[in-house]
This record gives C-alpha cells, structure tokens and sequence, in this order.
C-alpha cells in the first residue's frame, strides 16, 4: 500500500478533523481524571464509571423530557450534574477518610469502586443497552472535499476548546483553583496555613466527576450506551494521562490530541491496522520521556 | 481458609441444590447461557421462545406423560464458567440434555465436555461455523444458522448485484473475520470480477466509526462488507447515519435487518442498508408467522426476534423426538433427531442427520422507514430456501476429516 499517498489524499484533512472531534471527548474524560490525579493523588480506576453513568443519565433525561434539542441540550448539563452528586457522595462518604494511608489502598477502593458502579448501573438501567438519537439540529453532514463531517463531530470541536478555557478560568483565576494548585504541591502546607483542604479535595473531585460525566453525556448520540463502555475508556484516559504527565491538565491535551489524532491518521494510512497507531505512539513517547511530555504534579 | 472455603462451599451446594428435581419425572433441559450484559438482547428471547413452546406442550399433557422442566445458568459470556456450568448441571441436575449459548467459545467447550459424558447439546444462538463443522460429533445439534452459511447466503444475493470493488469492515474478532470471509470468499467463486480494494478492521467495541468511515469513502469503493457483530451493529448503523454513509455507498451487515439491532434506534435509523436475518416477525406473512407472533406478544408484551424462533423451534424439537424415540434415552433420542421436519412459522425446518446442522431459510432485505411500526424494518426481502447455502454433507465430512 501506497503510505505517502494517502497521507497526503484529499481525505487527510477531514480525518483530522474527525480525529480532533475524538479528542474533544478524550480531553473532556482524561482533564478530569488528571485533575483528580494531580490533587487527591487518587488514581481513578472508577473514572470510566462515571463517564458511563453520564451517559446512561443522558439517555434517561433524554427519554423523560421526550427528545428534541431542548432535551439534548438540558441532559448534557443534568447528566454531568448528576454524576458530580454521584462524586460527592464517592468522595465525602468513602475517599475522603483514606488520604492518610497509602496509594495503594485508593488504588483498591477506585478499582472496588468501578465494580459496584458497573452492578449499580446494570441495577438501574438494566442490562440492555440503550441508544440516544441526535437530535434533528445536529443531523446530516457537512461536506469537506467530498467527504462527510457529521454536524455533531463539528459541534464537538466547539465544546472542546470551551471546556479547556473553562477548565484554564477556574484553575487559574479563581481563589479555589489556586488552592486547589497549591494543594497539588503541597497539601499538608495549604493545611498550615488555615484552609480546609478536605473541601477543596472535594470541590476538585466533584469537577472531575463532573468532567466524566460530561464526556459520556456528548458521546452518548454517537454509541449505544451499554455496560462495558467503561472499561474501553479508562484504558485509554489512564494512557492519556501518563503520556501528558500525571496530573497536568496541559498534558492531558496533549495526551489527547495525540491519542485522537494518530488514530484517524494511522486508519487512513493503514487501516488495517489502525488501531495499532496509538499505541506505538505511546510506546513511542514514553521511550523519549518516560514521565511523559510535561511536568507531572508527582 | 479452610473454614471459609468450606462454608463457600455448602453455601454454594445449597444454592444450586434449590433447583434439582427428582430425574425421571419429568424431562429436564439444563441452559448454559449469557444473561447479563448486552448479549441478552438476544438469548431472553431464545429462552422466552422456549418457554412458550414447552408450556404449550405441558398442557397438553407434556411427553409421554412427562412435564418439560428446565434450569437455567449464567455463563457471564465467559466459557470458563460456562463449561463449570455445564459440568453442574449434567452432574448435579442430572439433566436430560443441555441447551445454550451465544458465545462461540463456550458452545465449543461446552460441545467437547457433552461428546465425553454422551449429554445431547443444542447449540441456539452461536455462530461458528466449527459447532457443526469441523468440530462436530454425534452429541451436538446446532439450531441456528453460522457464519458459513450466512456467508453463503448473502454471497448467492450480492453475486447478482452489479458491484465489483468491494471494502471489507469489521470487528477484529473471530466472529468478524469468520462473516467477511465467508461472505467474500464465496462472492469471489461466484463472481469472479468481483475484487478487494482494502479492509479496515477496528478493536471490538470501538466507540467512533467516523474516522473509518472517511477514509472507506476516500477508497470509493462500489459496495462494503462491514462484519460487526452484537453492540458494533448499532454503533456501526449510528455512524453511518449521521455521516450519510448509506447513501453514499450501500453496504451489508449480518443481522442488520434483524429486529435487535434496528428497534433501538427508534425511526432514526440508516435506511438502504443490506442485511441478512433468520427470522423477521412481519415476513413471510403467512398464517403460521402470524399466529407464532401473536401468541408471542400475548405472553411477552413485545415482538419476536431471532432467538424467539431458536428457542421456541428447539423445545418442539426436542417433544417431538422423545416422542418419536418413545422414552428419554439420551441415544435414541439423537437417532430421532437425525433427520427430523418439523413446521415453523418459517416454513419446514429439518435437521440435517449428517452434521446435526438445522435446515431453514434465510432472509436477505434492505433497511426502509416503516409506516406501520416506530422502527425501521425490512424490504425488498428474498427468502434464500436452507438447501441452497448449506456447505453439502460431503463437504462437512471433509472439514471433519482434517
């Protein structure tokens, strides 16, 4: 097969765009594991869960208020609430009383954690899985040299970089996100000084779980939401996460950018084998900087 | 340790010990088969198809003077605790012969365990082709159609097409590969103009298709062979939907047509897609369909699918050959099976006596907006007659001969 060829095909720049519309949702999952990672010090094994609960949530609010844009549009900001009610009660209730010990014990209780999630949604939503339409305003496609980009690929690409100037805001430029910064480097010293970390802790994994939500609410249109879809993603976010460097937001762009965009190359190069590009590019960057492209929180 | 493995284990006793009856009374069918996760879209259907048909014959009076009973176990998808499974209930339950399961793998384990202990296996919902092919034995029975056969039938509709540059698609799995093959290696003996311009193949449970989808579209080719298999078809058609695919390129899905895969996308579906199907509630409409589908939603409150048939069939099977055997004797029990016709709503089905492989038709039809019902559903369908997509006797002794 001809590589060069294709890469350089009248296909190359709507496969860019597809693979940046992937990003959009890897960004949106792993900025939030990374979050919780580069703060809590917790490593999310339950982080897929949640994205799935979000995306179940979405279906639900979806079917109650009947369908249509209002009704997309109101479940991609419920089912994120939601999930965030279900990170509360996850951190306050459970993670919160094991800061103290070692990693590896919330290690444990993530990963128990992604287990009873996992029976919980099977519990509430039963074990079928269920399907979201896109609503009417986002259906068809656009036509890019000839080839389609579904109008919900381009309306990813706008949410993505609000998410990331959101995610820049409240990090940056409000009180609880230099706090939350700080308590990244040193929490015991934000202690010392009078603030209340545990509450910040749980502010920065509510944001998180919020995030996960939010990834599975915008990708519900485009799946069948089903049991399962949990664990194909956090394999993928854990990647993310270790190439951008553990606990750096930037990082998990990057990681994302790189994870989405060698995808949808790698399948117009060699698409049978495209699901291997990735990968390599993992392989690839961990070789050069084992502790990822930018400087990790730990 | 040892105390607790111990009281794990009269706990576990006690569990499965709640389900056994007295063997002899009655005729005892143990299922081994997936019921939770997706896959059960499909087998609550071969087991409530089941149930219908055995509570039909029960009261009637059930088989010579005995009740139909049976006991069911989850495998989780899993051929480890599918053939554990197993095991428990030929052991245990003492069960008359077994029934299951959607996962290939473990209708082979479970196959392999039944030639040893000489238990009856009726295969309802997996597809590989090896169940009765080259893997087959005196003990198994497959109620469903395989992979070589709906290779075979959708090759005998695509050969009269006009296309010639084909794209192959699919889940990167036993099942995906085992269907494209099929389909384009007997395409390609039938037409022999036929030609392959590439293949894509993504990880099983791939979320995003779209980038797949442009770069088969920048390949152009005239017709696609996409072979996804459980939660990838309703991925796969959503995709396609919302890039245009479908109308850009026809292509083919094993089981697209199939009520499973077209109602949970509600009228949104993709229309024009090819598909191939054992069973479709609403064809042919014939008086036995009909009466089959009417009984169904009296007793379920929804429509027949595929496994439906499978399960409903596989209980009539199994009445009528105990009463042709005339007593519950595991030998001549498959003696009488051999070569038995039965009627179905969809017309005569046997079971072939040389490789325990059910004879029926397969349906082949395009994806079309429906008028009457709040999901998409079949047209222009052709019904391809068992006899003309079956691999011949001659060529399953061969396989086994390997």
């Amino acid at each position: 097969m001809d590589f060069a060829s294709n890469l350089f095909s009248a296909g190359t720049l709507s496969q860019i765009l597809v693979g940046l519309s992937r990003t959009t949702i890897l960004f949106i999952v792993s900025s939030g594991m990374s979050l919780i990672l580069g703060v809590l010090r917790i490593p999310n094994v339950a982080h897929g869960s949640l994205y799935m609960i979000g995306a179940f949530a979405a279906w639900s609010v979806i079917q109650f208020l009947g369908g249509g844009l209002f009704a997309f549009l109101a479940a991609m900001i419920v089912a994120p609430m939601i999930v965030a009610a279900v990170g509360f009660v996850l951190e306050r209730g459970f993670f919160s009383y094991l800061y103290e010990r070692e990693h590896l014990m919330l290690l444990l209780l993530t990963f128990s954690f992604a287990l009873i999630l996992g029976d919980l949604v099977k519990i509430v939503w039963g074990p079928e899985y269920r399907s979201v339409t896109v609503p009417a305003f986002f259906q068809g496609s656009a036509e890019i040299f000839g080839l389609p980009l579904p109008w919900y690929n381009l309306f990813l690409l706008l949410v993505g970089p609000c998410i990331a100037v959101f995610l820049w805001l409240v990090i940056n430029r409000t009180n609880l996100g230099k706090i939350a910064r700080a308590a990244a480097v040193d929490g015991e010293m934000v202690g010392a000084v009078g603030i209340n970390t545990g509450w910040v802790f749980a502010f920065t994994f509510v944001l998180g779980s919020f995030l996960a939500g939010l990834g599975g609410a915008l990708i519900a249109p485009m799946v069948n939401i089903s049991l399962g879809m949990d664990h194909s993603l956090i394999m993928e976010t854990f990647l993310i996460v270790i190439i951008g460097g553990l606990g750096n937001m930037w990082g998990a762009l990057l990681g994302s950018l790189i994870f989405g965009l060698t995808q949808s190359l790698g399948i117009l190069v060699w698409p049978q084998f495209g699901i291997a590009f990735p990968y390599l590019a993992v392989v690839a960057v961990l070789v050069v900087r084992p502790r990822g492209l930018l400087s990790s929180t730990w | 340790m040892k105390k607790a493995v111990s009281i794990l284990a009269v706990a576990v006793t006690m569990f499965w010990g709640t389900g056994s009856g007295i063997a002899g009374e009655t005729i005892k069918v143990g299922f081994v088969d997936t019921y939770t996760g997706p896959a059960t879209t499909f087998t609550n259907d071969v087991l409530d198809g089941f149930k219908m048909a055995a509570e039909k014959i029960n009261e009637k009076g059930g088989v010579l003077g005995k009740k139909i009973t049976y006991v069911t176990r989850d495998d989780k998808f899993k051929p480890d605790i599918g053939l554990t499974m197993a095991k428990e209930l030929i052991l245990k339950e003492n069960v008359d012969l077994l029934v299951g399961t959607i996962n290939s793998a473990t209708a082979l384990a479970v196959s392999d365990l039944c030639k040893k202990e000489k238990i009856p296996f009726l295969v309802t919902f997996s597809k590989s082709d090896k169940i009765t092919g080259s893997m087959g034995h005196r003990y198994v029975f497959s109620m469903n159609e395989n992979t070589e056969m709906a290779g075979r039938a959708t090759a005998k509709a695509l050969a009269k097409k006009p296309y010639v540059k084909y794209w192959i698609a699919g889940d990167d799995y036993e099942y995906g590969h085992a269907i494209a093959n099929g389909v384009f290696d007997h395409l390609k003996t039938l037409n022999p103009k036929v030609q392959l311009l590439g293949q894509s193949w993504w990880k099983v449970g791939e979320t995003d298709f779209t980038p797949y989808i442009t770069q088969i579209l920048a390949a152009k080719p005239d017709f696609v062979i996409v072979a996804t298999g459980g939660g990838g078809m309703v991925n796969f058609q959503k995709a396609a939907q919302s890039t245009g695919f479908n109308k850009k390129v026809p292509f083919y899905q094993h089981t697209a047509i199939e009520l499973s895969t077209l109602s949970p996308q509600g009228p949104n579906a993709p229309e024009g897609v090819y598909g191939t199907a054992n069973y479709l509630f609403y064809f042919p409409a014939t008086k036995e369909n009909k009466a089959f589908v009417e009984e169904f939603r009296k007793a379920y409150n929804r429509y027949p699918k595929s496994g439906a048939l499978y399960g409903y069939m596989t209980a009539r099977f199994i009445a009528k050959s105990y009463e042709k055997a005339g007593k519950i004797d595991k030998e001549k029990f498959i003696d009488a099976m051999e070569g038995m016709t039965l009627d179905s709503p969809v017309g005569k089905m046997e079971m072939r006596a040389c490789d325990h492989q059910v004879t029926l038709p397969m349906f082949f039809g395009v994806t079309k907006k429906s008028a009457q019902y709040d999901f998409l559903t079949a047209t222009d369908v052709v019904s391809v007659p068992g006899k003309d997509y079956m691999p011949s006797c001659a060529e399953i002794a061969k396989t086994r001969a390997k």
